[in-house]
């Protein structure tokens, strides 16, 4: 049998063991370790023996009277109206109630505000589709008019007189070009481009002058229109305005068909 | 807790300084006892118990309106207490380091060992088991008063030394078998 330890007995005697049934068991079974703890419990009451000394009625009257004079005064942290209001019940509720209504307003203008936004159109749809680009195709179809145009002026120019065969495929070029250049014409006026008009309005005349040629493009009609194109100096005009117009346009190239 | 020490405490910190002494008044034996048990020493318990209520009151600002007064500055006197246990100690080994009369050493050490029947003659028991206690560290001591005198759990002893409660529980351990090794001679006497 193993008896129990001086701890196991200290715990005891104070009831503070947790199986207190089991030591007792082992106390009424165990002769040696009921002496021991029965000794304990007798040392313990002589402890018990100690007083302290007694203290009158007034004693702790004498205590305040000792400590009193040292012991500052508190100062009362001033309170905010708000802090007394909040005191008072009604006044209370009366906050709890306007609250509950300011959060209830806030709901409902956030939702109304989320209803709107859901149902207007995004902005990126809402707002106007930019411009395309048109002044660049209006570009490339009068370079690829003065470039035509410039190719009939360098084949009229250095065209033989007695030449028959060139005849009719110019009087058809000049008619087609005739044709086109009109459009261009008016493009340029709605654009107040003089110099580009200035061009045109020559161009046209010689076109013109080409395409109805009494008895077609012979060898006198076209040294006539060679007169003509470098009185004016239309092949000039036209390559100084293609020139620019092609500068303005990215990705033309200002020199095609530029060979003379 | 009890409402007239509620309102109390609140009319102290509103700056009615006077209505402390009501709570002074109503604990002070209690706290006497206590001290007294630790320090075994009149004049230091009256010291400790003034201590405590002067701490209190500086603390008042930090105490809990759901905490009970009375278990508050109770642990705040056993502090008091312990420290003037302490301080007495230190003072007693300094006095005893300065001492080099070997004649005053051995007075002292014949008069604690005075025999059962002197004792038991002079009607002086009680002093002997305040020897006892004497002997023991201050926290054991403390910590001993308050399991077998004032009746506290381990845990309260523990909250009460701040310390943990199985060290407060092995306090309790060597305190008892100090003060049973230190009353043998009175046990073989009776």
């Amino acid at each position: 049998m193993t008896h129990l330890t001086e701890e196991e007995m200290i715990e005891q005697a104070y009831g503070e063991r947790e199986n207190t049934a089991a030591v007792e068991r082992h106390l009424a079974a165990c002769a040696p370790c009921a002496a021991a703890f029965a000794e304990l419990k007798s040392d313990l009451a002589e402890v018990d023996r100690i007083q302290a000394p007694p203290r009158d009625d007034l004693y702790g009257a004498r205590v305040w009277a000792a400590i009193a004079d040292s012991l500052p005064v508190y100062r009362p942290q001033p309170r905010s109206w708000w802090a007394a209001a909040w005191r008072n019940p009604w006044l209370k509720g009366l906050g709890y109630a306007a609250l509950t209504a300011l959060l209830v307003s806030c709901a409902f203008y956030a939702g109304r505000l989320f209803e709107q936004k859901k149902t207007q159109p995004p902005v990126a749809q809402a707002a106007p589709r930019p411009q395309q680009p048109k002044q660049p195709i209006v570009v490339v179809v009068l370079d690829d008019h003065l470039d035509r145009s410039e190719r009939f002026l360098v084949e009229l120019k250095h065209a033989e007189l007695n030449s028959t065969g060139m005849a009719s495929p110019m009087r058809d070029e000049a008619r087609s070009l005739l044709a086109a250049n009109r459009i261009c014409r008016q493009k340029a006026d709605k654009a107040d481009d003089p110099e580009l008009k200035t061009a045109l309005d020559h161009l046209d005349h010689l076109l013109g002058d080409a395409a109805n040629a009494p008895g077609g493009l012979n060898g006198e009609a076209i040294a006539r229109l060679q007169n003509e194109m470098n009185a004016e100096g239309v092949l000039f005009e036209v390559r100084v305005v293609r020139s620019r117009i092609a500068g303005r346009s990215s990705g033309t190239n200002p020199e095609k068909g530029g060979t003379i | 807790m009890d409402r007239n020490e509620h309102a109390a405490i609140q009319a102290v910190l509103a700056g009615d300084k006077e209505a402390y002494g009501v709570l002074v008044v109503r604990h002070s034996q209690t706290l006497f006892r206590v001290a007294f048990r630790i320090t075994g020493n009149e004049a230091d318990a009256e010291d400790a118990v003034q201590e405590a209520f002067l701490r209190g009151y500086r603390k008042l600002e930090g105490f809990e309106a759901r905490a009970n007064f009375g278990t508050w500055i109770y642990r705040i006197a056993v502090h008091c207490a312990l420290d003037k246990v302490r301080r007495r100690r230190v003072a007693e080994v300094l006095r005893a380091g300065e001492s080099n009369d070997p004649e005053l050493d051995q007075v002292q050490v014949a008069d604690d060992a005075a025999g059962p029947d002197r004792l038991l003659l002079s009607g002086e028991i009680n002093a002997l088991q305040m020897a006892a206690l004497q002997s023991l560290t201050a926290t054991e001591r403390t910590a001993f008063v308050l399991r077998h005198m004032e009746d506290r759990s381990t845990a309260e002893i523990g909250a009460a030394l701040g310390i943990d409660p199985n060290a407060a529980k092995q306090a309790v351990f060597r305190a008892v078998q100090k003060m049973r090794r230190r009353l043998a001679p009175l046990r073989m006497a009776t």
